[in-house]
């Protein structure tokens, strides 16, 4: 039987889902989208109020604003096992927010290419599999 | 901006940069303020101030508190009943503790003020202090995603080689130029010039920086004296005046994800580095002075991006001068016509954190003074700048003249 996956962190993106989509807020009066999920609006000009921001499941595509590869292993807590080298982007998605995550390749990549919003295992136990969100280029 | 009264700086003293494991920060602050007091001949009793950097690593080493770090070290020195503020602007923290303990001088408060910081950073790439999953962001950042500081560092590279033609060679060439005085500053770690082969041979790090283009993590302490520019002649014959230190925090809408966040929302005309060019604008406007007034500069070289990024940052040049600047032998550590980095800067020191920025105000005070031995630069500088590059869009920056 297969293992169940399991984010490494809840809440941060929709699981499980046929479809991940990072879980973020966007403030109803100005626009400003913010990952992970705040209490507050970060623009300055902006009130602070609870009730002016809500939580928007982002678009899973984005493009590719830059990238680079992790060639050595970072110390705990981070978990990648068996440790690999992987790529790390920031992808500029379609609500105009800049986000960071693991690549599945480090391949072909182009700066402004179009990604798409996955999941990936990093390590894994005897019952369950612990996954992050990851972006994969679109062929 | 409201100038008070002019502040000098009289005394410089630094623990060396390196691996110590058999020192407490404690006793390598206590040695910085040795050095600094004798320096400026005072005595310890005679300062009325003390801001310090708490230490980054205090999960980790001595089990001590970040906040107990000022009167931890006063106590080593022997207290003396003085007012003590600890601060923690990540990397930043040395520049940030130059300000706040001019501001105590410059405000009539105090008549003299040290800045004092420790730290052992030496031990690989950082990582997160806490493990708290729901409030931590540099946990839940780091577990997530993977990004190291190098990690940071190199997709800034990647979109400045993308943008402008920043070249590998450029790249190398930035660690070569910087080395070439490290062997004769015997306050840094690594006294060794290198080759632009030895560099583009030393491994990938994070694509496309080297090992040899990011610098290590180190140990060491600082201390800086500060005095009322009136009183100053009572200890130096030297004294070098302090015309600007400001702090920077980042500006909504920057285009860059600082590390600790996961995230950023870019607005138009806003760029990247808000936090550091703000730190300049504030130290040009406090001094009344412009970039074509600065004879010589400490930058923050935590990699070799950040050599070019940092210089364009402080001349408030167009982004890719730096790398002109580089090329045509100007920015020459010792020979340059606006030397850049004299101290072998931190490639040659690796990054002591919060003590990192007295470092580099100790180089500018030995270099305005010429007392700077085989690195003295040539051009007879009257006027310097220094800027460091902290976490978490922490940033601090000042300017120092001579003022004999």
């Amino acid at each position: 039987m297969a293992k169940k996956q399991v984010p490494i962190i809840e809440g941060l993106f929709t699981w499980p889902s046929d479809k991940p989509q990072l879980i973020a807020s966007r403030c109803k009066k100005c626009g400003t989208v913010m990952f992970p999920k705040t209490a507050f609006c970060a623009n300055p000009d902006c009130e602070k109020s609870r009730e002016n921001v809500e939580v928007v499941n982002l678009s899973n595509k984005g493009k590719l604003w830059t990238w680079t590869i992790q060639n050595y292993a970072p110390p705990a807590p981070f978990r990648k096992e068996p440790f690999e080298p992987y790529g790390i982007g920031m992808i500029d998605t379609e609500e105009g927010l800049r986000v960071l995550g693991i690549l599945t390749t480090y391949d072909n990549l182009k700066l402004g290419m179009t990604m798409e919003m996955t999941t990936g295992k990093l390590y894994e136990d005897d019952e369950n599999e612990y996954i992050t969100w990851m972006w994969k280029p679109v062929a | 901006m409201k100038k008070f009264r002019e502040v000098a700086v009289v005394g410089v003293g630094l623990h060396p940069w390196g691996v110590f494991p058999d020192r407490s920060m404690r006793e390598m602050a206590v040695e910085a303020i040795t050095e600094a007091l004798a320096d400026a001949k005072m005595e310890w009793r005679e300062i009325e101030s003390m801001v310090s950097g708490g230490y980054l690593w205090v999960s980790q080493r001595e089990g001590m508190f970040g906040i107990l770090s000022g009167t931890a070290i006063s106590s080593a020195m022997g207290g003396i009943g003085i007012p003590i503020t600890s601060c923690a602007n990540a990397c930043a923290t040395g520049g940030a503790i130059f300000r706040e303990a001019y501001l105590a001088v410059a405000s009539g408060l105090h008549d003299t003020a040290i800045a004092v910081a420790a730290d052992k950073s030496a031990g690989g790439f950082f990582r997160p202090q806490s493990e708290d999953k729901e409030f931590d962001l540099d946990y839940i950042r780091y577990v997530m995603t993977g990004e190291t500081n190098p990690a940071y560092w190199a997709m800034e590279c990647v979109r400045r080689m993308n943008d402008i033609g920043t070249t590998e060679d450029d790249l190398a060439m930035v660690k070569v130029i910087t080395s070439k005085v490290a062997p004769a500053n015997p306050k840094t770690r690594y006294k060794k010039a290198f080759s632009k082969e030895q560099v583009l041979e030393s491994p990938m790090v994070c694509t496309p920086l080297h090992l040899l283009e990011i610098c290590a993590t180190s140990d060491g302490a600082g201390a800086v004296i500060l005095c009322d520019a009136e009183k100053a002649r009572k200890y130096t014959d030297k004294p070098v005046l302090v015309d600007a230190a400001a702090i920077g925090s980042p500006t909504f809408g920057d285009h860059t994800i600082p590390l600790t966040y996961l995230s950023a929302y870019p607005r138009p005309g806003v760029g990247i580095l808000t936090e550091s060019r703000n730190a300049i604008a504030a130290v040009y406007k406090m001094s009344g002075r412009k970039p074509e007034d600065i004879d010589i500069i400490e930058l923050p070289d935590n990699s070799s991006w950040h050599y070019f990024a940092y210089l364009d940052c402080m001349l408030q040049a167009q982004d890719g001068e730096a790398e002109k600047l580089l090329r045509s032998g100007k920015v020459d550590p010792v020979d340059g016509d606006l030397p850049v980095c004299p101290s072998g800067g931190l490639g040659a020191c690796g990054e002591a954190v919060v003590a990192q920025g007295l470092f580099q105000i100790y180089e500018l005070v030995k270099q305005l003074r010429g007392e700077a031995g085989e690195r003295q630069v040539k051009n007879n500088p009257k006027v310097g700048l220094a800027q460091t590059y902290g976490y978490a869009g922490n940033n601090a920056a000042c300017i120092l003249s001579k003022a004999w």
